[in-house]
């Protein structure tokens, strides 16, 4: 599979949270899907129906709440493609939609794939309507018992790694505020305004030791890439960006099934198969796309990949930088700390913004001769673990 | 939490857990005041939360057996905002949710009662206790332990 399919084209809306009231826009998930795919068509010089005949991948949304959504995307494109496929992993969505395309197209039944992911959380009628997020576990076993969702969740891990390692705020801080850096620097983030340090350790406690700063900040959006096969691939694009490996694992449980140390991430797992199909080690990254939920997410994560030992991650954070400038930049678009998450779609983010670095589009914020990234997509909370669905990647600009 | 003559229905709103065949059985141990887990007759292995099969061994012979209600504390949270949950917690802000590490093996998510959020260390010893929530619902929460 190494450097067989390419991400050919991209595109990312602007983010908002649908405040009228301050201007902004109010929008559904299928407006969203429509411009995600309008800005991915024009960046890679192709139109609608140079689709019929090829793949469509759909994510699916928090809101609206459809489930057999894919029918509706398609309809509403005006579309008519080969194959669709659709992905539920969450967070994970967009990664499995390009890691399932991409084996469609290795596999000769399509060379070319659209994959869509929108979502509007933001646009619920009311505040009581309810999200597609209904877990049984959750609703059942985790919210009469007390528990906040995400939130409460990632609190538990990152109480648990703070106990066995010593892993400070301060360094779960420093990725809040680098990639707030970063957003400044993104035209469609967000949150763009500077943070610091005092503003991070001092923002309000959510579930202890979550607080504000450490969250995800939710949004309406819609983003989108292209895959192709390699050889179709160099008839669209002088700048085709190969997807050089990639590795999953899911419903990881590091130890044993009861108790697993909630500090590994099945990353731990998928790491290393990225690493050997592109073959390279994780040092060969020139920046690293972290999904982010929460800061200890990334931090967890960056020992995963391996850039540093188990527990080890909040020294490394100190003593590295992680900025567009430094030795390892991390999230260079904000993610979705600081840029957006975009519902279901937040995962995507990194995917672009790894292609948009490789092509040495990232504007102010480019990486410098960029050759390689990484990125990973983690999604859907599990009961007493972390979470289910484990994706890396590995992103070249050659084979 | 206070026991209340209202049904979960008119009080915990979607909080509320939809009772079905598969874990009809651990709500309705509660109401006795028994702590019910799962046990795989094949392995021995404990599971919860309710499965229609063993984790460990893909078995569906899995009975319920009473859990001893002790176990330790493996991680916790100080909840002081409620997010995507019934507003009637509200009330109880802030209080302590623990991960229960349960002495037959399986972990759990409660909250802790009848102690100081000071209390709420990993690795303390707890105890469960159990809160008629509504008229028609027992939830099991944690206390530190009386006695080892
Ligand atoms: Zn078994």
């Amino acid at each position: 599979m190494r450097g067989k399919v390419a991400v050919v084209g991209y595109g990312e809306t602007p983010y908002d949270r649908a405040r009228v009231e301050r201007g902004q826009p109010r929008l559904t998930a299928e407006e969203y899907a429509s411009w995600a795919m309008d800005l991915a068509l024009k960046n890679a010089g192709l139109s609608k129906s140079d689709f019929d005949g090829q793949g469509l991948g759909v994510a699916g949304t928090i809101y609206p709440h459809a489930e057999i959504w894919s029918a509706e995307v398609v309809q509403n494109l005006g579309i008519t493609p080969k194959m669709i496929i659709r992905a539920d992993q969450g967070g994970a969505s967009a990664a499995s939609l390009l890691t399932q395309s991409a084996l469609a197209i290795n596999a000769g039944i399509v060379d070319m794939f659209l994959c869509i992911v929108a979502d509007a959380p933001l646009s619920m009628p009311t505040a009581s309507a309810s999200g597609a997020r209904t877990w049984r576990y959750e609703n059942d076993y985790m919210l009469p018992f007390g528990m906040m969702g995400p939130n409460s969740i990632f609190a538990f891990i990152m109480r648990r790694h703070m106990h066995q390692y010593g892993t400070k705020r301060e360094h779960t801080g420093k990725i809040a505020v680098t990639q707030r850096y970063h957003a400044s620097m993104n035209p469609v983030a967000y949150l763009k305004a500077p943070m610091t340090m005092d503003e991070y350790l001092s923002s309000r406690v959510i579930a202890d030791p979550i607080h504000l700063l450490d969250c995800c900040i939710s949004v309406n959006g819609g983003l989108a890439f292209i895959l192709a096969s390699k050889e179709k691939a160099k008839q669209i694009t002088d700048k085709p960006v190969y997807l050089m490996g990639f590795g999953e694992c899911d419903n990881y449980m590091h130890g044993s099934k009861n108790r697993p140390d909630v500090t590994y991430l099945g990353i731990v797992k998928a790491a290393p198969d990225a690493y050997q199909m592109a073959g390279i080690k994780p040092q060969d990254a020139s920046f690293v796309e972290i999904y982010d939920d929460y800061t200890i997410a990334v931090l967890m994560q960056l020992e995963d990949l391996g850039f540093c030992k188990k527990g080890e991650g909040g020294k490394f954070v100190e003593q590295t930088d992680i900025s567009v400038n430094g030795q390892l930049p991390v999230n260079t678009h904000g993610g979705q700390l600081s840029a957006g998450q975009a519902g279901i779609g937040g995962g995507c983010s990194h995917i672009v913004e790894a292609v948009r670095q490789l092509r040495e589009e990232a504007g102010q914020r480019q990486v410098k001769d960029p050759k390689i990234g990484i990125v990973t997509a983690i999604g859907g909370l599990a009961y007493g673990v972390n979470l289910v669905h484990n994706i890396v990647m590995v992103f070249g600009k050659e084979v | 939490m206070s026991a209340s003559s209202e049904t979960a229905e008119q009080y915990w709103s979607w909080t509320k857990p939809e009772i079905t065949s598969l874990n009809k059985p651990f709500w309705d141990g509660l109401k006795r005041r028994e702590l019910l887990i799962q046990r795989c007759k094949k392995c021995g292995e404990h599971q919860w939360y309710a499965r229609a099969n063993c984790i460990h061994c893909g078995s569906r012979e899995l009975e319920w057996v009473k859990s001893s209600g002790k176990g330790k504390i493996y991680s916790y949270t100080i909840i002081n905002m409620v997010v995507g949950n019934s507003p009637i917690f509200n009330k109880e802000l802030p209080y302590a949710v623990a991960l229960v590490e349960l002495d037959e093996g399986p972990r759990m998510y409660a909250m802790m009662t009848d102690c100081y959020l000071s209390d709420v260390k990993i690795d303390a010893p707890v105890e469960v206790v159990f809160k008629d929530v509504a008229s028609d619902l027992t939830i099991p929460m944690f206390r530190p332990a009386k006695s080892q």
